[in-house]
């Protein structure tokens, strides 16, 4: 025992001249490696009571310096708030000549998340197996860090009238999830939580996708070509690949071929899938063929619609001078006078030269058309009158 | 007299009225450009701002492919861009304790982390003069409606020097490890978290190699129609060409030449400069001669935040060149210890060891030599180099002194005398200063000294200049005017009295 004791003694008396040699040799007290972020953060160093040793110390987002306080013979440097308070390494150096002692710590997370950044986007997909959108979810503690790796963050959603949760784990600071598009279109709503902490209620629109081939069909008062009534032209209901009725606003183009291979346009934008656009009755007999596009999407079937001609023939009465020329009766298909706007071309011309072609439209059934003595002088004309494509030509009228 | 004194009032008057009018008008009009200045539409957009190249760190980045959707070169390159300017003005930042450009690279919460170093820093009087010189960067997420990053950069490597009161407390490099969220807001990516995952402390160890001998003797070389201006628009092969043929006749084996960093279009170094160098590098193989290329010739900034730039530079000429026969050596920058005043001998330093570090990166074979103004200063950085290069233009009497002196301080490194020579002028500005004569017996006795101790020499010049560029020495008479007179050849080739004392 008593040998023991001695033993100590010696030992006691050694450690402490051992202590004297290296009076100068400035050791870290501070053992703890790993902080939680917003941990009071104080290093410790003893084997000096230098007070102007600073201490140089960095973390993610900068660095600085800092001065100690002495307490108990020790050096005593309290990290920064700024520094405690985010997540990473922090590596420090002792500002000391003689000493060069430099180190890092580490701060994590802490683990209750107190804010949940969420991102969806895009905000509208395409109902079908094609298109999705993304949730992004970056839960986050009380000091704005990123909370740890392999969290577990619950991802729900609601469409019609599924319900359904998935659990995906943070990764990369963050924690994502694909969310496919189901084959109808609807809203879907979206929620996460982490560890009890519940975000707020996101929306993602399921759009129809784009329209499959369809029908068209054909309304008419009467199939007369009377350059008067309207033919109204529409569509089925434009439907996607999985039924869904394509979004209102659809833009439909109906392209006309007439019998001379011209184009006529109309067009018209669905509600509730169909769509409807309409075209006046020529005023001739014709034959159209028509076709509908969805632009670079889809297109419909080929009709046929053939207008019938009303005015078969027409009377040319001439007086004061032949220089008055009235065209009509102009009957319809019921000898009925034709309803106002029938257009009536008269051309003038002499020996083969075209001087003057005047555009008229019926009003009552009838046509007039004064030759003015100022710029037909007296002479022969030649006058070539029609409408509803029937001409009628009077070969060197005298105008006098 | 009575109508003298009208037409005086008259005139008066007359004047009177066109100066009231005229200012009326100026105001009107001022006003009215007043009122047509404002808001402008262009500015709404960040689409005026403009790309300076400031901070060119070397990126390495990892194409491994990335999580979530697929990324496009141009949204890459924008977010590089964004991510370095980000970088950038933290570090300008730090360096001023201001914080202009951080809201722009960094989200209102994340901005709230670099202000609180600012202020602290502030109050406690430290500033941080800092830059990266590589990032690794790796797209590690790319949400799917494209607004968000998650990035990581690996081996950032970090040179900082911490003041405080005015005073360096700190130099350090630091190699670090970072993740950043970065979410794209009014057009910029910018940071949403920042976490460092991984620091250590860096030491450079740079290898030298040993050399036996060089055995160099030559000139600095200039053509004698373009001094300081080798790869201007007057270049002309042919002329350095037949340069080469009156040193390689004379005995030579070495020339020493000079790589302006402005003129070689700093970062973005011109291609066709590139290929002047060549040109003339290839002349030289083909003359067997030797050259050593000083890089940064009028450079003299050394700031932190210029150093990639100037990196970039380095880097462009030495890959280009890092199998080039003709080259012996690349002299980092010629006599860097004058801007020790002016710029700080700790950044001088700092500069020269990371060029030197970056040029051995990228070549290995050709060796790295600094070309020092005096023999006080040949000592530094010694270990970094393959061999020791100085310039001596002291009286050739004190020579062998001087240089022993050096040699003292120099362990296990050839050393070279890169630049010694006099000047013949002896005209008005100093008269009796010097001449041919002078000259001659200059280069005499250093000869003297030089082959006795087997010392590697390059002389200042081979030809007289006729007109000395103003950044050289100055504008003032009584000093370019000697430096024009140099050569061993006068202005016209023919060889002055000192040739002979130069050649074999």
């Amino acid at each position: 025992m008593i040998k023991l004791n001695y033993i100590l003694l010696y030992l006691f008396v050694f450690a402490s001249s051992a202590n004297g040699l290296r009076a100068e040799t400035i050791r870290l007290e501070t053992t703890q490696q790993e902080f939680t972020a917003g941990e009071t953060i104080v290093l410790t160093f003893s084997g000096t009571q230098d007070a102007s040793i600073k201490l140089y110390c960095a973390n993610s987002y900068g660095a600085t310096i800092i001065r100690p306080k002495i307490e108990n013979a020790q050096l005593h440097y309290r990290i920064p708030t700024q520094l405690t308070s985010k997540i990473g390494v922090v590596n420090w150096e002792l500002l000391d000549k003689t000493n060069s002692l430099s180190g890092t710590f580490n701060i994590i997370p802490q683990t209750q998340p107190i804010a949940m950044e969420t991102y969806v986007g895009p905000p509208s997909i395409e109902a079908g197996d094609r298109d999705y959108t993304m949730l992004v979810i970056i839960p986050a503690d009380a000091l704005d860090n990123p909370i740890k790796y392999n969290t577990e963050v619950t991802v729900k959603r609601q469409f019609l009238a599924e319900e359904a949760q998935e659990i995906v784990q943070t990764k990369n600071l963050i924690a994502y999830q694909r969310i496919y598009a189901p084959t109808q279109s609807g809203r879907m709503l979206l929620a996460t939580e982490c560890l009890g902490l519940n975000s707020k209620e996101f929306t993602v629109n399921i759009t129809p996708a784009i329209s499959t081939d369809f029908e068209i069909f054909v309304k008419r008062p009467h199939e007369y070509a009377d350059g008067n009534q309207i033919t109204a032209f529409t569509t089925s209901v434009l439907r996607d690949e999985n039924k869904n009725i394509v979004s209102d606003g659809s833009y439909v183009e109906f392209v006309i071929t007439n019998s001379d291979g011209n184009l006529l346009k109309t067009a018209g934008m669905t509600i509730d899938g169909v769509a409807t656009a309409k075209m006046i009755h020529p005023d001739h007999a014709e034959t159209w063929s028509i076709k509908a596009y969805v632009k670079g999407i889809s297109e419909s079937n080929t009709i046929s619609l053939n207008y019938k001609q009303v005015i078969e023939d027409f009377t040319v009465t001439f007086s004061k001078n032949n220089r008055t020329i009235e065209v009509g009766p102009l009957q319809s298909f019921m000898k009925q006078l034709i309803p106002d706007g029938l257009q009536v071309t008269l051309t003038v011309s002499q020996r083969g030269k075209a001087l003057e072609t005047y555009i008229k439209e019926s009003r009552d059934g009838f046509v007039n058309f004064e030759l003015n003595p100022n710029i037909f002088s007296n002479g022969n004309y030649d006058l070539e009158i029609t409408t509803a494509s029937i001409t009628k030509a009077f070969k060197a009228k005298k105008l006098w | 007299m009575v109508k003298a004194d009208k037409n005086i009032m008259r005139s008066f008057l007359v004047l009177t009225y066109i100066f009231v009018i005229s200012m009326l008008i100026f105001l009107i009009s001022s006003a009215f450009t007043y009122l047509n200045t404002g808001a402008d539409r262009s500015k709404m957009l960040h689409t005026e701002v403009q790309k300076i190249e400031q901070y060119l760190p070397k990126m390495n980045w990892i194409d491994d492919g990335n999580e979530g959707r697929p990324l496009d070169t141009q949204t890459l390159a924008k977010i590089e861009n964004d991510y370095l300017d980000a970088w950038y003005v933290r570090h300008v930042a730090y360096q001023s304790n201001k914080t202009n450009g951080i809201e722009d690279y960094y989200t209102e919460s994340a901005r709230k982390n670099i202000l609180d170093f600012v202020s602290q820093n502030q109050q406690e009087n430290i500033f941080i003069d800092a830059t990266t010189l590589s990032h690794q960067p790796n797209i590690e997420f790319f949400s799917e409606d494209g607004q968000l990053i998650v990035l990581k950069d690996e081996n950032v490597v970090e040179y900082k020097q911490v003041y405080q009161g005015g005073e360096l407390v700190l130099e350090t490099t630091e190699k670090a490890s970072y993740k950043a969220i970065l979410l794209l807001e009014d057009g910029f990516w910018r940071i949403r978290h920042l976490v460092r995952e991984k620091v250590e402390n860096i030491e450079e160890t740079t290898k030298t190699k040993t050399v036996d001998s060089l055995n160099l003797k030559g000139v600095n070389y200039y053509p004698q129609a373009t001094p300081w201006d080798m790869f201007g628009d007057k270049f002309d092969i042919e002329i350095i060409k037949n340069d080469f043929d009156i040193i390689k006749n004379a005995g030579l084996n070495t020339i020493r030449i000079f790589v302006p960093y402005e003129d070689f279009g700093k970062a973005n170094v011109q291609v066709e400069k590139l290929e002047k160098l060549q040109q003339v590098l290839d002349a030289a193989e083909v003359k067997k001669l030797k050259a050593v290329v000083t890089l940064f010739d009028f450079y003299g900034d050394y700031k932190i935040l210029d150093w990639t730039l100037t990196q970039r530079h380095a880097e462009t000429v030495v890959t280009k060149f890092k199998n080039h026969n003709a080259i012996l050596a690349w002299d980092i920058k010629n006599e860097p210890n004058l801007d020790f005043e002016s710029r700080g001998k700790q950044n001088v330093l700092a500069w020269l060891d990371k060029m030197i570090s970056l040029v051995k990166s990228i070549d290995e074979t050709h060796l790295v030599t600094i070309g020092w103004s005096n023999t006080e200063s040949a000592h530094l950085l010694q270990d970094k180099l393959d061999f020791v290069s100085f310039h001596y233009y002291d009286a050739a009497a004190d020579f062998t002194q001087q240089y022993s002196n050096l040699k003292s301080k120099i362990t296990n490194k050839p050393i070279v005398l890169g630049e010694f020579g006099q000047s013949s002028y002896g005209g008005f500005w100093r008269p009796f200063a010097g001449s041919e004569k002078k000259q001659a017996t200059y280069f005499e006795e250093m000869q003297a000294v030089l082959s006795s101790e087997n010392i590697s020499y390059l002389a200042w010049t081979l030809y007289d200049f006729e007109d000395i560029p103003s950044n050289v020495v100055g504008s003032r008479p009584w000093r370019t005017n000697p430096q024009k007179k140099f050569g061993i050849l006068d202005k016209d080739g023919n060889r002055k009295l000192a040739f002979e004392f130069i050649v074999e």
